[in-house]
């Protein structure tokens, strides 16, 4: 199990892409530092800041960045067919790749998110923006984890969740919040550290029950997945 | 028919027989013809034409929803007689499903040919480093016109039909060709930075994401730089992200009551949209003379 988080974790790390990732979280912290300079009300620019950016665009191109990569990687240059043929049960291989990507997300986001959350408003909203972004990390890793497993375009489906179901849909039809990811990190957030800047628009057990669905039931689908899984070449 | 002179002895020796091979030299199809052929391959690409059906998929649920949202518009208009969205507004509301179509088919135009290392053999022939990157460019930005322009002009028709008398026609029309031109900023301008993205990526699902985040991640910016104390500052903002500069020239030409405050800067923005067009081109063509010279 150490084994395969290791090269996951140097398959994600050691490439030149991996500093794509980069420029997201300091954008994120440079556009509070300077609307922090500037003296404007937070009650102005936190919300586009913190929820535009933070919440709608920095945390889930992360996760989808890393948690497509992690297996689906191995899957596009054919070495995950080195693992899969050790006589390792799949959970062993699903579960290593899902921390890490997890991690490095978490990592990657809740750092900025602090940041950003403490110039807004107070530590403790800074604190509560941090551990809801490693609870979506967790969620939107698992859900990529398992994208990457059903379909051949993970990345361009993940985007069509992000930016259609998520972006667009979220804000005409109210409903379809139930299924978002980012409004479980809203609500999550609001309720650690209740501010005027975020309201939670689903019930904290939903949010709270709908993470733990999204990740546990996302994983198992990878594990099942994982275990009928045929090895073929680009087709389209 | 002649035989090769054997040498002169009497055993029978191997011959080669001159079977009449000959050298082309008849007309050749120059690079204008391959320009063409190109474009015209790129463009069905780019729907998905000629290839399978999974291919199809993406841009051709984009072009739905967008005919959809065309058509839905049309029919309220006949039945209310109210325009709900006018010509011009149709492709800002529309910006974020072009953002789409754009990084659906600019990674299949440029990260696949980069990705299977074809490169070489299109450069081969007596076609121009250049011409491959403007072509594939010209082939992006009317795939991407076209997308809109269609469903543009069914809304136009529909209008045209609707409104009584040649007057209130040419009024229509009036309204419809300086849309059509914004339609076209449009697709230039989201074209060009999502080709020369796509042309910096190998991997077609990476390019993707990188030209929706290189689009998604200005746009904070915007927001947050006109909240700021300054006037100038607020006015300017817009300059920030690809989707409000466009926004800008449109609220600056074709719209009377514009959306974004850009108070008297309009020229800039449209001066800003040229130069960012003309410095993706350059930077395309940088790429590309480079590319695949190993």
């Amino acid at each position: 199990m150490t084994t395969v988080s290791w090269i996951t974790a140097r398959g994600l790390l050691g490439r030149r892409r991996f500093l794509l990732l980069f420029p997201l979280p300091v954008l994120l912290v440079g556009l509070a530092v300077l609307s922090r300079a500037a003296g404007v009300a937070s009650t102005e620019w936190g919300l586009p800041v913190v929820h535009g950016l933070g919440l709608g665009v920095v945390l889930p191109v992360t996760a989808l960045i890393v948690g497509t990569a992690v297996l689906g990687s191995e899957i596009d240059d054919g070495t995950l067919l080195h693992i899969l043929t050790k006589p390792l049960p799949r959970w062993q291989i699903v579960l290593p790749k899902l921390l890490v990507a997890a991690g490095v997300t978490a990592l990657t986001v809740a750092l900025p998110l602090y940041v950003a959350g403490v110039l807004v408003e107070s530590v403790r909203f800074g604190l509560g923006l941090a551990a809801a972004g490693a609870v979506g990390a967790l969620a939107y890793s698992a859900f990529f984890l398992a994208l990457s497993l059903l379909t051949r375009r993970p990345v361009l489906l993940g985007l069509v969740y992000v930016l259609i179901w998520e972006g667009l849909l979220n804000n005409i039809v109210s409903g379809t919040r139930v299924l978002s990811v980012q409004h479980y990190v809203v609500t999550l957030t609001d309720r650690i550290a209740p501010t005027a800047l975020l309201d939670g628009s689903v019930s904290l057990p939903v949010a709270i029950v709908m993470s733990a669905v999204f990740t546990v039931g996302f994983t198992l689908l990878a594990i099942r997945r994982l275990g009928t899984f045929s090895v073929a070449g680009e087709t389209s | 028919m002649t035989t090769l002179d054997a040498p002169q002895t009497d055993r029978p020796a191997g011959v080669i027989h001159d079977i009449g091979y000959q050298r082309y030299d008849g007309p050749r199809l120059g690079r204008r013809y391959l320009v063409g052929s190109l474009y015209l391959h790129s463009l069905r690409t780019a729907f998905g034409l000629g290839r399978t059906i999974k291919a199809k998929i993406f841009p051709w649920l984009i072009v739905g929803v967008v005919g959809v949202v065309a058509a839905v518009l049309t029919a309220v208009r006949a039945q209310t007689g109210e325009v709900a969205l006018s010509y011009a507004e149709f492709p800002e509301v529309l910006s974020i499903l072009i953002i789409f179509f754009c990084a659906i088919v600019g990674p299949e135009l440029a990260s696949r040919d980069l990705h299977s290392g074809v490169l070489p053999l299109y450069f081969a022939r007596p076609l121009h480093r250049a011409d491959y990157a403007l072509v594939k460019l010209a082939a992006l930005v009317s795939a991407t016109f076209l997308m809109l322009a269609v469903p543009l002009t069914v809304m136009f028709a529909g209008a045209a039909f609707m409104v009584d008398g040649i007057g209130a026609v040419w009024d229509e029309l009036g309204d419809f060709l300086p849309a059509l031109g914004y339609v076209a900023v449009h697709a230039i301008v989201y074209s060009v930075l999502a080709l020369l993205v796509a042309s910096l990526v190998r991997r077609r699902a990476v390019a993707a994401g990188a030209i929706v985040g290189a689009f998604l991640l200005t746009s904070p910016v915007v927001a947050v730089l006109s909240v700021m104390p300054h006037e100038a500052a607020n006015q300017l903002a817009g300059l920030a992200s690809p989707v409000t500069l466009v926004g800008g020239i449109g609220d600056w030409t074709v719209e009377e009551v514009g959306d974004l405050d850009i108070g008297p800067y309009g020229p800039l923005y449209g001066l800003v949209a040229v130069g960012f067009v003309v410095a993706g081109i350059l930077l395309l063509l940088a790429r590309y003379r480079k590319v695949a010279a190993r």
